[in-house]
């Protein structure tokens, strides 16, 4: 058997595809299950229901790419449009135009899990073989000091002169040139993701992917899945025909908005009322330093230094803040600047000067992820006061450490905004309106939504990642996860694939 | 607001009280309701310019976009620190991007896109005390309508303003006479590697 990928558009008719299994989204974790269960010697298809682009393609614009790189062309939001979703969609999912950082699940989480998710079989331990998998199939490595650019510097001197906890983060790149677009896919195919690693040896195994073809319904009796509904679509997004695909085994990876979407508008079995439910997001929010000197931190390697002064993965926590660098191209940043206008454009001729960090929280919140009356997602998150409490505690930290570094002025992008000069103006600051709808907040990893465990009254999918109700259905996405990870989850995403591959090929065969 | 501190997984919902807060919201989708219903009836007098191809917006919608373009993307060109160098929102076309952008969008996101710019149009002016439409108001009273929907107690009026200013702040730094106002090189592809000195 030949792998291929097999474009909707060039589709002529009704499709039915008779396989083994069928996994529904290629990115992290669709694009490892898509890999194990071909590599099994089964017949598999996956449906993608964006576009097959390659590195010819990222032209490294933002109009451009915005819209074919990211679902609802980047305007995805909350319900109440609080909070940014921004999510992948093409074949690769997430891991075209995230920035490569990889971190395991750390060991507080996963006991977590163990003790009182009751997840079983997910100890460090048990995950050690197919983190060790995944970190040799991406090339996995830290990222050298030389190539830390000056937005990432500013972040380390920061950390240094306060004393704070900060360090070099490990990526998944090999021949990188430093360009900076990393978040608009990577031109010089550097990126070591599924699209580059993972789907090439799927494809060598037998793998067929289907771009542009659109997963609409799990097709169930009840008891087991029986395949997938889909439908292909034009280059411009028009229906083109049906593709009916026949498996034993469906595999949901498809992240845990579309994923639980999907779940959702199938009707799936929901005794204990969990699917949907448990969303969490890491919503972060950005910080700019306006310095002497030239910065042009959209140049280099977005985030290559950490820091984890407040942060803590231990339950209940009142540490819960990642920061990190997060340079913008200039219509991010033109969106995410307050005002408009004159005062506007003279703030964007800093933008050569401009340091920015962002806080990321390590959220507690539990939002939900339904479907509208059209079968579209709709994702409900209300960010709780904890929350927030951690959201306005790491946009201060950002603000001190821009300061330490150096800063002649921060501004936090509130409303109304906050500018300071002086770390002692941060002292008795008023934070009651750092919050979601004054501050512009974008999450990037949701979560939680299909959450795994033995007890069918808080988990929707076992820990072998197979729906409790269902035979043959599996989840094998950032869903899986019962609370937030706290880190960048492609690793964790990757390696849960793995982990849990076996138990899906076993079901096929 | 309520933290759930169980491990049951439930969505924590707002609080069902009626509060001040959601006085405001209920204003606020009370005023956006005003706002389509004046906009639906108030259609006359609006000229979208000739050749002009409208594939997402109403004419009357175009004309509020390109008028809220002009003072959301661009510096004041009209005052005394005009600098004739720097392109304006119709220069770059700000309002035909945006155009073009919301055909990409769901329904719903359009049509609450349209409510907003009823708003904007029709009822923003008069919580302002303008009687005039926000289209035919001098620069200066379009800039004190705009900051006052920006810093509205509303959380939907704050996120619709947000959404403006994101799409039109797009259709204005995609163009490369942005770029160079604010030091940005642009992409890098089609150039020569790094340490290229030339054949």
């Amino acid at each position: 058997m030949t792998g291929a990928i097999v474009l909707g558009r060039d589709l002529t008719g009704d499709q039915v595809l008779v396989v083994d299994a069928v996994v529904v989204g290629t990115g992290a974790g669709g694009s490892i299950a898509l890999r194990e269960l071909a590599r099994a010697g089964l017949d598999v298809v996956a449906l993608e229901e964006g576009p097959y682009l390659t590195p010819r393609d990222f032209n490294q614009r933002e109009d451009e790419m915005i819209p074919r790189l990211f679902q609802d062309a980047g305007g995805r939001a909350t319900e109440d449009l609080g909070i940014r979703v921004l999510q992948g969609r093409g074949v690769g999912g997430s891991t075209i135009h995230n920035t490569n950082l990889c971190k395991r699940t750390p060991d507080a989480i996963l006991e977590l899990w163990a003790r009182k998710y009751g997840v079983a079989g997910a100890s460090a331990a048990d995950l050690q073989a197919a983190f060790e998998t995944i970190e040799r199939d991406l090339s996995v490595s830290e990222i050298p000091a030389a190539l830390r650019n000056a937005n990432n510097d500013v972040l380390r001197a920061g950390c240094e002169a306060l004393g704070w906890r900060g360090a070099q983060l490990h990526h998944n790149r090999n021949g990188c040139q430093q360009s900076g677009f990393c978040e608009l896919g990577c031109a010089y195919d550097a990126k070591q993701n599924a699209l580059k690693v993972v789907l090439p040896q799927a494809l060598e195994a037998g793998a067929r992917v289907y771009a542009d073809v659109e997963a609409v319904r799990i097709v169930h009796d009840g008891a087991r899945v029986v395949g997938v509904h889909a439908v292909a679509r034009d280059a411009d997004g028009g229906p083109r025909g049906a593709v009916n695909v026949w498996a034993k085994v469906v595999v949901l990876a498809a992240s845990a908005v579309g994923s639980a979407a999907l779940a959702r508008r199938s009707g799936l079995p929901d005794p204990n009322q969990q699917l949907g439910r448990g969303l969490r997001m890491h919503p972060g929010a950005a910080v700019a330093g306006r310095f002497d000197r030239d910065i042009r931190g959209w140049r280099g390697i977005p985030q290559s230094f950490e820091c984890t002064e407040h942060l803590s993965h231990e339950e209940g926590s009142d540490e819960r803040v990642w920061i990190v660098p997060a340079f913008a191209h200039p219509v991010g940043s033109a969106a995410t600047l307050p005002g408009f206008g004159a005062a506007h454009m003279a703030a964007m001729r800093a933008y050569p000067r401009l340091a920015v960090m962002t806080a990321v929280v390590h959220d507690e919140t539990r939002g939900e992820v339904d479907v509208d009356g059209e079968g579209n997602p709709i994702v409900r998150y209300v960010m709780s006061e904890r929350d927030r409490g951690q959201l306005a505690k790491g946009l201060v930290a950002c603000a001190r450490l821009l300061l330490a570094a150096g800063a002649l002025e921060v501004t936090i992008p509130a409303i109304p905004r906050v500018r300071v000069t002086r770390a002692s103006e941060l002292d008795g600051l008023d934070t009651s309106a750092l919050r979601p709808h004054s501050v512009p907040l974008t999450a990037v990893h949701p979560m939680g939504t299909l959450r795994m465990g033995e007890d069918p009254k808080i988990s929707v999918v076992r820990s072998t990642g197979e729906h409790h109700q269902l035979r043959g259905l599996f989840v094998a996405d950032g869903s899986l996860f019962p609370t937030s990870i706290g880190v960048p989850p492609q690793i964790s995403i990757y390696a849960f694939a793995q982990h849990l591959a076996p138990h899906i090929i076993e079901r096929a065969r | 607001m309520r933290v759930s501190s169980g491990s049951r997984g439930e969505t924590q919902k707002p609080e069902r009280r009626v509060s001040r807060r959601r006085l405001f919201e209920l204003t606020a989708a009370a005023a956006l309701t005003l706002g389509g219903l004046a906009a639906a009836v108030r259609t006359h007098g609006y000229a979208v310019p000739v050749g002009r191809r409208l594939v997402a917006t109403s004419p009357w919608q175009f004309i509020v976009l390109q008028h809220a373009a002009r003072r959301i993307a661009a510096p004041d060109r009209e005052g005394a620190a005009a600098i004739p160098t720097v392109p304006t929102a119709d220069d770059l076309d700000v309002a035909g991007f945006v155009d073009g952008w919301l055909v990409r969008m769901q329904p719903g996101v359009r049509r609450d896109f349209g409510r907003f710019l009823a708003y904007v149009e029709h009822v923003a002016p008069l919580r302002e005390g303008l009687v005039t439409r926000f289209s035919r108001l001098a620069p200066p009273e379009q800039d004190r309508v705009l900051a006052a929907t920006e810093a509205s107690s509303s959380d939907l009026l704050r996120a619709g303003f947000d959404g403006l200013k994101s799409l039109c702040m797009m259709g204005y730094y995609r163009d490369a006479r942005a770029w160079s106002l604010v030091g940005y090189d642009g992409p890098l592809v089609g150039r020569p590697p790094s340490g290229w000195s030339g054949g």
